[in-house]
């Protein structure tokens, strides 16, 4: 018997069964078929947690737009409109919001959407412990008028109420499907243009969305739109230049330039996250130096933006002073460049603080935040005045940890979107909190806040500019620059970039013709 | 032979009870505050705790350990804490992907280096030194770089293959293949390397042995006394180290995987660890645990098969 002849073959075929076997499972899909007329292809690198509206967060807004509807539609401009409710107005006093439902919506059981709906959603999404939870906490009731009228009462007035339901607060599911335990996790139930397709889903790798039968509303172009996971960029910009993928968000400057180089691709640029040192210690817990507004004021005046702009984002971006971005009312166009380079005056400042010595500053450093070019830069630059900027390198699991909980800091360096609401731009960064989590806060602000709080923005015009002004004055950040996120498309889109998200809702994409 | 895979698979079994006790001591020494990067860093921290709460953390380690091995042993490995996907099905979903690869990158590399390796080692001379430089560079040739310029030339400018994604086997034949071909070639190119070198080697080594001249002498044809007498004895060695860049493999998986965007559990390793998804990276670690022993004992039996000098018990 020539048993070495029989080696080789043998062995192929012990790799070929399995490689059978390997291919005998469903197709774990991936992104790769090629691109249908009625297809959006969409790279997204956002993992949502699940499709259960509490859960919703940030930019993970598409996925649960294309199964929910909610209360009110956010335009790509930031206005309102319709969407499951009709009309919407407040008392004199803004403590109460009335709002109008549609008659003539259901969801995908035949369960007709109402009054009762509105109220069993809001009241699980304020106790559910998700993420934006906390966005409802100044609804204090929710009263149920009639099947189509609905009363949410406040305890305090909140001016960005609406903002919020046009965001995750806003998703309306069915309320049959709250007693199913965690059903909604992975079977979402709502009254959106489509549903999941769990045939051609594999959930945290590829979402595929079928356009819902019944949709009450208005016609989007694409019958599939498919969502698929990406963990780095440079797969997304290979994946838009071979037409695999029709759409994404591109953040990277480097990547930006690499998709750029291709005359097929269309772009369209967006300002949304803002990168600076969050300065939480103005009380100085932490690092008492931080305590004298002139010492704040020095830091923003040692660094120097514009170079750390051509460097770190080859440019991408406008330098900025200001934590508020260009769509709100407080936003002031000169307060982008109120603090110039100007070591001298920050060494001057510092004298007349008493620290010419200069001081230690200790921060965290997540290097997918802060990249080597930029702990460079903000360590040579701080030097320079005499502050020595240490870097503790933390991993992003217990960073959060030792920042949010231990509050071992007392600055951070973030990226961080600017929302169009003021007043959600104001509960982020200067209300007691997570980014303000020292609780500091001043006599100018708590005299300016009441007075904003009680009107819409438009009307608190000046207060908010008074507040945006003093901010900026009193260093209570140390803004870099608002970075330029590229929309890239492969030719075949037209992509709109959706007010206060970084990434496009799913109404804002199109055929390009 | 029956002894010897029973010995083997009971102390495999061990094994995995002890590495998945470390495991889970180990993921649990550093706080990852999961219900932080659950609900973002500005929730409220009595949300933060509940979270927590919800998911077991705020029990002691050893208890989390001993629930999880509960459930475990009855199959149910749990949901994902960032994704709600159920772990088993997670995992199926994206085995196959890797699965193509490796077993495509053994095939391919098993292939190739035997020839190039025989070719080398029999004719030695010019070839023998080709062979030689060939696998110098291919073991210099750092992985990311020549993954890059395959996507870059054969991808993204000829259009030859697609850059990104994966077609399931049962799918489409020529799918999965024009999805593969580039990852496979990407990781083989090192592992032919290595494999080719240590054939040549093996080769050239029995071909100096004293049975080799009494075959020649005794007038048998070239061929058949290398394929039938020398490549079996040369071939030991060489299947010992394909069966260790099997396993290899899937930390080289990691980097193709998310370069060309494939879903497989390469790139889930990545996405998954960093985050702290306790439910995912246990059931990883005993996955790659079992197929790291499987993988072991496979070889073994066919280096007994093979050699019988080999043969262990």
């Amino acid at each position: 018997m020539n048993k070495s002849a029989r080696v080789v073959p043998a062995t192929a075929a012990l790799l070929v069964a399995a490689s059978l076997l390997a291919g005998c499972a469903d197709d774990p899909g991936g992104g790769a078929a090629a691109p249908a007329s009625a297809t959006l292809n969409v790279a997204t690198m956002t993992l949502p947690q699940s499709l259960d509206p509490k859960d919703a967060n940030g930019s993970a807004m598409p996925f649960f737009q294309a199964v929910y509807d909610t209360l009110i539609k956010r335009e790509p401009d930031g206005t309102y409109s319709p969407m499951l409710a009709t009309e919407w107005k407040y008392d004199d006093k803004r403590t109460e919001l009335s709002l109008t439902l549609r008659g003539d919506v259901k969801f995908d059981d035949g369960t007709p959407f109402d009054a009762e709906a509105v109220k069993a959603n809001m009241e699980r999404f304020r106790e559910g412990g998700g993420g934006q939870a906390k966005t409802l906490d100044d609804v204090k009731s929710i009263k149920v008028v009639d099947p189509t009228h609905v009363t949410l009462v406040l305890s305090r007035p909140n001016p960005a109420l609406l903002y919020y339901l046009s965001d995750a607060a806003g998703l309306m599911a069915n309320p049959k499907d709250f007693a199913k335990g965690e059903a909604l996790k992975t079977k979402p139930g709502g009254t959106g243009p489509y549903e999941l397709d769990p045939g051609q889903t594999v959930i945290g790798t590829k979402w595929v969305f079928k356009r819902a039968a019944s949709y009450w509303g208005a016609r989007l172009p694409y019958d599939t739109i498919a969502i698929s996971y990406f963990d780095n960029e440079t797969a997304i910009v290979n994946g838009i230049k071979t037409g695999q993928l029709n759409a994404a968000l591109i953040q990277d400057a480097d990547q930006q330039i690499s998709v750029e180089s291709d005359p097929k691709v269309k772009t369209v640029k967006q300002e949304f996250d803002f990168q600076g040192v969050f300065l939480f210690d103005r009380a100085g817990v932490v690092t008492p130096e931080l305590r004298d507004p002139r010492v704040r004021q020095a830091l923003n005046h040692a660094i120097d933006r514009q170079t750390m702009l051509a460097k770190i984002r080859q440019g991408r971006g406008v330098v900025t002073s200001q934590v508020f971005g260009p769509a709100t009312a407080a936003y002031k166009p000169e307060l982008d460049t109120y603090y110039t380079f100007d070591q001298a005056k920050a060494r001057a400042l510092l004298k007349e603080a008493g620290h010419e010595s200069g001081f230690t500053l200790k921060l965290p450093r997540i290097p997918a935040i802060v990249s080597d070019a930029l702990a460079a830069s903000l360590q040579s630059d701080l030097g320079a005045v005499g502050v020595k900027l240490v870097w503790d390198n933390l991993d992003p699991g217990s960073a959060v940890q030792r920042i949010f909980r231990d509050r071992a800091y007392s600055a951070m360096v973030m990226n961080m979107g600017q929302p169009s609401a003021d007043w959600v731009a104001i509960g982020e960064a200067v209300l007691p909190g997570a980014f303000n989590m020292f609780g500091y806060t001043d006599d100018t602000v708590k005299k300016l806040l009441p007075a904003i709080q009680g009107r819409p923005a438009q009307e608190a015009a000046a207060d908010l500019e008074a507040l945006n002004e003093h901010l900026v004055r009193e260093g209570w950040f140390m803004p870099f620059y608002r970075m330029t996120y590229l929309h890239v498309s492969d030719g075949s889109v037209t992509i709109k970039p959706q007010d206060g998200m970084a990434v496009p809702a799913i109404y804002n994409y199109a055929p390009a013709r | 032979m029956a002894a010897f895979v029973a010995r083997r698979t009971a102390a495999g079994a061990f094994l995995v009870l002890v590495i998945s006790f470390l495991s889970y001591t180990l993921l649990s020494i550093p706080d990852l505050d999961v219900g932080r990067q659950l609900l973002g860093q500005n929730a409220a921290q009595e949300l933060v705790d509940a979270k927590n709460a919800e998911l077991g953390l705020d029990r002691p380690a050893l208890v989390q350990y001993l629930d999880w091995l509960a459930h475990a042993v009855r199959g149910d490995l749990g949901t994902s804490w960032f994704t709600s996907e159920d772990v088993l099905q997670a995992i199926a979903n994206r085995l196959p992907v890797t699965l193509s690869l490796m077993v495509g990158v053994t095939l391919l590399t098993a292939v190739v280096s035997f020839l190039l390796g025989v070719w080398a080692g029999v004719r030695r001379g010019a070839v023998d030194r080709f062979v030689q430089i060939f696998s110098v560079i291919g073991y210099a040739l750092p992985n990311f770089l020549v993954t890059l310029v395959l996507v870059l030339v054969f991808a993204v400018h000829l259009r030859w293959f697609p850059a990104i994604g994966y077609v399931g086997l049962g799918e489409s034949f020529p799918g999965w293949l024009s999805t593969i071909a580039l990852p496979v070639t990407a990781l083989s190119v090192g592992a032919v390397a290595g494999v080719a070198q240590q054939v040549r080697s093996s080769v050239i080594e029995v071909l100096r042995q004293d049975y080799v001249r009494t075959l020649r002498a005794r007038g048998l044809p070239p061929s058949r006394i290398v394929f039938r007498h020398v490549l079996r004895n040369a071939s030991a060695p060489a299947l010992a180290v394909l069966g260790m860049q099997f396993v290899g493999l899937l930390g080289g998986a990691v980097l193709v995987e998310q370069i060309f965007g494939l879903p497989g559990i390469g790139s889930m390793t990545v996405t998954y660890t960093t985050r702290g998804d306790i439910p995912i990276i246990m059931a990883l670690v005993m996955l790659t645990v079992i197929g790291v022993i499987a993988i072991n004992l496979v070889v073994d039996i066919l280096i007994g098969w093979l050699n019988p000098k080999g043969r262990i018990a």
